[in-house]
């Protein structure tokens, strides 16, 4: 582990995302785990348009590295992070 | 705290769902859809059946209409029709809580039950130890009388293998004045001569099956449909529950339809002047302590439960009561509706007749949900009052009235100050020894949610969340300044 991998998770800030469990997620800085603290920065962002033609099954999203995640939660953006630390 | 949970999901699925159809003009085509639309026959059922699913669901709109469910006079009465009277504003009682029968599970009577860990051991120490004799052994494991057990919990201490749960009744524990319990069905009944309104009950329950009576749809319509101008009053609790600043989330308020859009931050300013004088003349005249009055479930509670506290409770009306006078006096033609995150609210509004509706922030959120209005599409450009300051917005979270309060008193001031962050059984007990040996701090901050209005029942934000937020909140006023 020389070179420190970083990540960037983006939190949706549309209302749709917020209000249905978006807001929750901005507690994710507290919630990771050591081996990732200090290396993932977070964000929120303006709505990303993803839930215009599939609201319910998109809601809340986040962006990791500019990739969409749909359906977001701590745990799950948790689990995608640690899959990929090398 | 609650934690985020399905049941809240729906709610808020629910309003949405509402505000849409209502804004597209097909309520009343559309509205007996939607438990067909949530709760799909592909959809594993989450109770029994389907059926019972749906049925939940339209309960729940029916509270969210504004109606008692107990008010329910046929059961073929279609949602359209209860739609109908809730858009002409059909006349409201006062309680502002409702349980969902159908979605209540009727938790358990008794709360200690044996699990399938138990062993069936000679000893049987839960047999032994049960001063009641509600324990026998059948096939080899431990079971309990219903009709003898006394919920003493000795059977669950004795056992060795951990083999007799607890199981709560999550809504009559999170109560502070136990006003809530079962009828003979054991179905929950409020009992509104007990009940302050706080929505303990209705965080704690995860069936949902406790709903708020709401305004929202009687709203909505008359801001649409009959361009009734109406000014939004905006509780400073609001700013801390949006990932945006107060220009913007003010903004995206005004953006609905509101005519006005007025800080409550406005009046707390008086409240604060106000309620310090009294405090001041009524130490002077001997008083040992005051209390605060701007949380509306506590007055009530010391209405319902501490009568002899009564008399040491601040006469200062609160912030959203000096924020209607201002606006009554610039606007007398104009309806008013208060944007908070208190269900207490509902029934302090309603007692005090100015007010004409109540929205809270979860409800505000979906309206912007439902209207696509994002906050942060909104510019930032200030458009705070300048009559704004941060002390003001500081009522929100627990501290901030004695902030304020000492904010204008002379800086060397010894005053002792004394905060009840939360009303729990545990402080309220407390409370209740106040009259009769007065306690050493003489201004007493109560609050009925921990860590105060920002951590409110009808919120969107997590507590920590909105307590930085706020912070920003209150210090871009004093950025703004220098």
């Amino acid at each position: 582990m020389t070179d420190k991998q970083t990540y960037k998770v983006q939190i949706c800030c549309g209302t749709m995302c917020y209000i249905m469990g978006g807001a929750e997620i901005h507690l994710l800085n507290e919630k990771l785990p050591v081996e990732l603290k200090e290396r993932v920065s977070i964000e929120g962002i303006p709505c990303l348009g993803n839930c215009e033609d599939n609201a319910e099954k998109a809601h809340p999203c986040v962006l990791i590295n500019g990739e969409t995640m749909p359906k977001a939660s701590i745990q799950k953006i948790i689990n995608h992070l640690l899959s990929t630390i090398h | 705290m609650t934690y985020y949970n399905n049941a809240v999901i729906t709610k808020r699925e629910l309003l949405v769902r509402l505000i849409k159809l209502l804004n597209d003009d097909e309520l009343f085509e559309k509205i007996d859809r939607i438990p067909l639309e949530m709760r799909p026959r592909t959809n594993s059922p989450i109770r029994c059946c389907v059926h019972k699913d749906r049925a939940v669901i339209k309960y729940k709109i029916m509270a969210m209409l504004g109606f008692n469910i107990s008010d329910e006079e046929d059961e073929l009465t279609p949602l359209k029709e209860y739609a109908q009277k809730a858009i002409e504003g059909h006349s409201l009682t006062g309680d502002f809580l409702t349980v969902v029968d159908e979605a209540c599970s009727s938790c358990v009577q008794v709360n200690y039950t044996v699990s399938n860990l138990c062993q069936g051991c000679e000893g049987r120490p839960c047999q032994v130890n049960c001063p009641k004799d509600a324990i026998t052994v059948i096939n080899g494991k431990a079971n309990i009388d219903h009709q003898k057990c006394v919920n003493c919990g000795l059977c669950q201490k004795a056992c060795p293998f951990h083999a007799i749960a607890y199981l709560p009744v999550p809504c009559e524990e999170s109560c502070p004045v136990k006003a809530i319990r079962k009828n003979a069905e054991g179905i929950e009944i409020i009992d509104f001569d007990k009940c302050i309104h706080c929505g303990k009950c209705m965080m704690a329950c995860p069936f949902g099956a406790i709903s708020e009576k709401s305004q929202i749809l009687n709203l909505f319509y008359n801001i649409k449909h009959k361009e009734e101008k109406t000014i939004a009053m905006v509780a400073p609790a609001v700013l801390s529950q949006f990932k945006a600043n107060s220009s913007q989330i003010l903004k995206a308020i005004k953006a609905v339809g509101f005519s006005e859009v007025i800080e409550v931050a406005e009046g707390a300013k008086l409240t604060t002047q106000n309620e310090t004088e009294e405090l001041q003349e009524r130490l002077s005249e001997g008083a040992p302590f005051m209390t605060t009055s701007c949380c509306p479930s506590y007055v009530a509670l010391t209405r319902k439960h501490i009568p002899e506290i009564q008399s040491y409770v601040s006469h200062t009306p609160s912030p959203m009561v000096y924020t209607t006078r201002m606006i009554k006096e610039r606007f007398p033609d104009h309806k008013v509706v208060f944007i908070g995150p208190c269900l207490a609210k509902r029934r302090e509004a309603f007692e005090s007749k100015n007010i004409d509706y109540v929205l809270t922030t979860e409800e505000l959120g979906a309206i912007w949900g439902a209207l696509k209005i994002d906050v942060l599409n909104m510019d930032d450009k200030s458009c705070v009052s300048n009559s704004v300051n941060a002390e003001s917005r500081g009522y929100a979270a627990s501290g901030g009235v004695t902030r304020a309060i000492q904010s204008v008193l002379a800086k060397d001031n010894n005053l002792a100050t004394q905060q009840i962050d939360g009303l729990t059984k545990k402080s309220i007990k407390l409370l209740k020894t106040y009259p009769r040996k007065a306690p050493k701090a003489s201004f007493i901050e109560v609050m009925a949610c921990e860590g105060g209005c920002i951590n409110g029942p009808v919120n969107l934000a997590p507590s920590n969340v909105s307590q930085q937020t706020l912070i920003k909140a209150m210090n871009e006023l004093v950025t703004e300044l220098a």
